[in-house]
């Protein structure tokens, strides 16, 4: 039975993108097959992450106005077989794509893949409320900061106004030393305030930022910590139970280093 | 004719049902659900609906409540209402003593039930008192008639006696909200906020707002 995923957090650059791209990737390592879905039309990303902005022919709009079949606007992953990309529109805007569309275009989706995992765009309006509409699943990402819980929260009322009850938590950004001595939020915090199941706390890794430059998402980076944290998620979607990874403590000679240099 | 099967009255405490003459339970089911899963802004959650208490049988009574129920609202009978009672010369005496009674007897009192967590940007708003079942998370507003009570940790916004009410209260297992509001008073939380370990309770004395703490 295919699942229709959405990624979503309300406020901007928590890194919904680079969880979808990593999302997807992982799950197609692991032979399923899988659509991403762009819906941040205007301001697409998606292709870039994955390095396959070249390879757009068709997009979104085209196959929500029935220009083209569904399959034409594909494009395949050049290293991994099982994984597509349906990129969007870099010239319209939102109002472009509505709800119906969206989920009739989920239902034809839904024949052909395992898992349709939905990009959503940053904010409440219109992209937000046609990217959740055929989502059975939500993923919420948030970072340890107030502002991202305080979105966050609120992203979660409107999901559930819209009767999306099946809701997950992804905590992106994760500085380990700082919520050690207290100037981060720790999950104990964030959990206080959201109280939804939580399927992954990824740790900030500099690996991102490169891999988003390369086009190829840091999860099949064998020494990324970032990258462990994604495949640990791709696997509790999966079904499997594997517990949250231990963050390394900041050695003794790097907190000297610290103190000395003052880094 | 369509239309006239379910006949919604907005009223001072709630929604008010009538049904047409002869309209078989199925039928006024079938309506009841349809309007509900429209989502019609009429059926807030929270929202207290009443039914004319004759009407039906105890059974499809209950299995109304039910349908109210999965969807946030409070279903009641029209009983308690003296306005609404048919006017039968027993009941007319009645009414004429009821509203002193009914401000005495604390027993009558409506109160709006919240079984979830009130999340940034949810509001409650209601002329009755508020028991909430969860949290109350910042940026969420509660504003009640009566007085307010949070299973739970309060983090938003409270305001109690909305309409004037000194004697109302907030009471909540964590209580460490923005802001509280009794009847016409407000106090802010001081800038730096610190976990309760107590459920505490804030009401009015000596004109001003006290916190302080209470067994449960």
């Amino acid at each position: 039975m295919s699942k229709v995923y959405v990624i979503t957090s309300g406020k901007g650059g928590v890194g919904k993108t680079t969880t979808t791209a990593n999302l997807g990737v992982g799950l197609a390592m692991r032979g399923k097959k899988v659509v991403l879905v762009d819906t941040d039309t205007g301001l697409r990303n998606l292709d870039l992450l994955l390095g396959l902005e070249n390879r757009i022919m068709y997009d979104l709009i085209d196959v929500a106005e029935g220009r083209v079949p569904c399959k034409k606007a594909l494009v395949r992953h050049k290293k991994y077989e099982s994984l597509f990309l349906l990129p969007t529109s870099q010239v319209k805007d939102k109002t472009s794509v509505n709800p119906e569309q969206l989920v009739k275009l989920c239902e034809d989706l839904r024949k052909e893949f395992d898992f349709i995992l939905i990009d959503c765009p940053a904010g409440i309006e219109q992209g937000f409320k046609t990217a959740i509409a055929a989502a059975d699943t939500a993923i919420v990402v948030t970072m340890p900061e107030i502002s991202a819980v305080r979105d966050a929260d609120k992203i979660i009322g409107e999901l559930s106004r819209a009767d999306k009850e099946d809701i997950k938590l992804i905590v992106n950004r994760i500085r380990p030393q700082m919520v050690e001595s207290g100037d981060m939020l720790d999950m104990n915090d964030i959990n206080d305030i959201l109280s939804i199941d939580c399927i992954g706390q990824v740790p900030d890794d500099e690996m991102v930022v490169t891999s988003t430059n390369k086009g190829e998402p840091c999860i099949t980076m064998e020494h990324s910590l970032a990258g462990q944290a994604y495949r640990n998620i791709v696997g509790r979607i999966c079904g499997e139970d594997i517990p949250f990874m231990e963050f390394p403590k900041e050695g003794f000679f790097q907190r000297l280093k610290r103190r000395v240099f003052g880094a | 004719m369509h239309d006239e099967i379910v006949k919604i009255k907005g009223g001072r405490k709630g929604l008010q049902l009538s049904f047409a003459e002869g309209a078989s339970f199925d039928d006024i089911w079938k309506h009841i659900e349809q309007k509900l899963e429209s989502g019609s802004g009429f059926f807030l959650r929270g929202t207290l609906v009443l039914v004319p208490r004759e009407r039906f049988l105890k059974e499809e009574f209950v299995k109304l409540q039910k349908l109210f129920h999965e969807h946030g609202l409070i279903c009641r009978t029209m009983g308690e209402e003296p306005e609404e009672e048919p006017a039968a010369p027993a009941a007319k005496k009645q009414k004429a003593a009821s509203p002193a009674a009914r401000k005495k007897d604390p027993h009558v009192q409506e109160m709006v039930v919240v079984n979830r967590t009130l999340r940034g940007g949810q509001e409650i708003r209601t002329e009755s008192s508020v028991l909430v079942c969860g949290n109350v998370n910042p940026g969420a507003q509660i504003i009640a008639g009566g007085s307010i009570d949070i299973r739970g940790t309060c983090r938003g916004l409270v305001h109690a006696g909305a309409s004037g009410d000194t004697d109302s209260f907030i009471i909540a297992d964590h209580l460490m909200p923005t802001q509280i509001r009794i009847a016409n008073l407000i106090a802010r939380s001081p800038d730096h906020m610190e976990m309760t370990e107590r459920a505490e309770r804030a009401s009015i004395k000596d004109g001003q707002i006290v916190i302080e703490p209470i067994e449960r």
